[in-house]
């Protein structure tokens, strides 16, 4: 049985609550507190893939874009609009879910599209293609974590959202 | 119907693609996030490997920790199942190993583990059946979960709070997967 719904929203919400469509009054919405740590956690982990203190040369739209493509992969609108469209025309191709004309762009976008579809059949031969379109180790560890980081996001969201549509 | 097999699953070795962080190279960033000390110098190629990149191997790693380890609300070897199914799906060999041994290990018992490895699924009980189906359906691209698998897992006796746990549970191996999987071999 659900509690008595707060008057207001014990917390403010984050890209979490959005992508999984919570109503703030909502029990889901307050049961989530119930987990601080994951909470807090997620939120951490899509700063620290986003918009981390060190970029390590991956810039804040080009690290939009690639999750912009991977979270195209949910289906779920309300993640997709999380990750704003670029204004810049190379990466938008990009973001967009078409083929980019840039050879970075172009091999980021195979490999998103791989990872999010489908991490099984991914080899190391990805990671060259990776490097030979001039990523460094770093970069590739960085988009890894990126684009799995998505992928989490699309699963939690989509789970949360049907406990609110079964509460 | 034939009996489950007794089953004992060997650990697996990984081995990186990419070349990993050597300790005496690292950065001061690169060792606080693999929490190396003096005592402890020792540290996996795996975690070696993420710490490339050291502040999402940080947030990433405490949020893992939570999600698999944090107290109260749905058992441990019940997250261990919902990592081992999404893995399965995932096709990471290496943590569907570690997480199979793992529930083996929390539950005391390896027929379930048995029964997933020979494809007996007729022989799970409802309440891992439904864990199982619940991780299938989220771990596919583009999720196909439905209110359904709700649904059974509140049939099975599970709360809210303990879905909610669930459904992290998965989640996370739809990023660990993602890593382990695709940046190296075992």
């Amino acid at each position: 049985m659900n509690k008595m719904s707060p008057s207001r929203p014990a917390r403010d919400a984050d890209a979490m609550d959005r992508a999984a469509g919570l109503n703030p009054r909502g029990a889901i919405f307050a049961a989530r507190a119930g987990r601080p740590e994951f909470v807090d956690g997620a939120e951490a982990c899509r700063v620290a893939v986003l918009s981390p203190q060190d970029d390590l040369g991956l810039s804040l739209p080009l690290r939009q874009a690639i999750a912009r493509r991977a979270a195209l992969s949910s289906g779920n609108p309300r993640l997709i609009a999380g990750y704003p469209a670029p204004d810049d025309a190379a990466l938008s191709a990009l973001a967009e879910g078409d083929t980019p004309t840039t050879p970075r762009e172009a091999a980021l976008a195979r490999h998103t599209d791989l990872i999010a579809h489908e991490p099984g059949r991914s080899t190391a031969q990805d990671l060259e293609q990776l490097q030979e379109a001039g990523l460094s180790v770093a970069q590739v560890i960085a988009v890894s974590e990126l684009l799995a980081y998505v992928c989490f996001e699309v699963r939690v969201a989509h789970g949360l959202a049907l406990l609110e549509d079964a509460s | 119907m034939s009996a489950l097999p007794r089953i004992r699953v060997k650990p697996l070795t990984w081995t990186p693609h990419l070349a990993p962080v050597e300790i005496d190279d690292a950065t001061p960033a690169q060792l606080a996030a693999m929490q190396v000390t003096p005592s402890a110098k020792k540290i996996s190629p795996y975690v070696r490997t993420l710490a490339h990149d050291p502040e999402s191997y940080v947030a990433r790693t405490t949020l893992f920790n939570a999600i698999m380890y944090v107290e109260g609300g749905l058992p441990r070897q019940d997250r261990e199942l919902g990592a081992l199914s999404a893995s399965l799906l995932n096709g990471c060999r290496y943590c569907a190993n570690v997480h199979a041994r793992q529930h083996a290990k929390l539950s005391g018992a390896s027929e379930v583990i048995a029964a997933i490895w020979t494809g007996q699924m007729e022989k799970l009980d409802d309440r891992d059946a439904a864990i199982i189906d619940l991780a299938e359906s989220l771990t596919c691209t583009p999720p196909v979960a439905e209110t359904a698998q709700i649904a059974r897992l509140k049939a099975a006796g599970m709360n809210e709070v303990e879905i909610i746990d669930l459904i992290h549970a998965i989640a996370i191996f739809g990023w660990a997967n993602r890593l382990m999987h695709t940046l190296g071999h075992s």
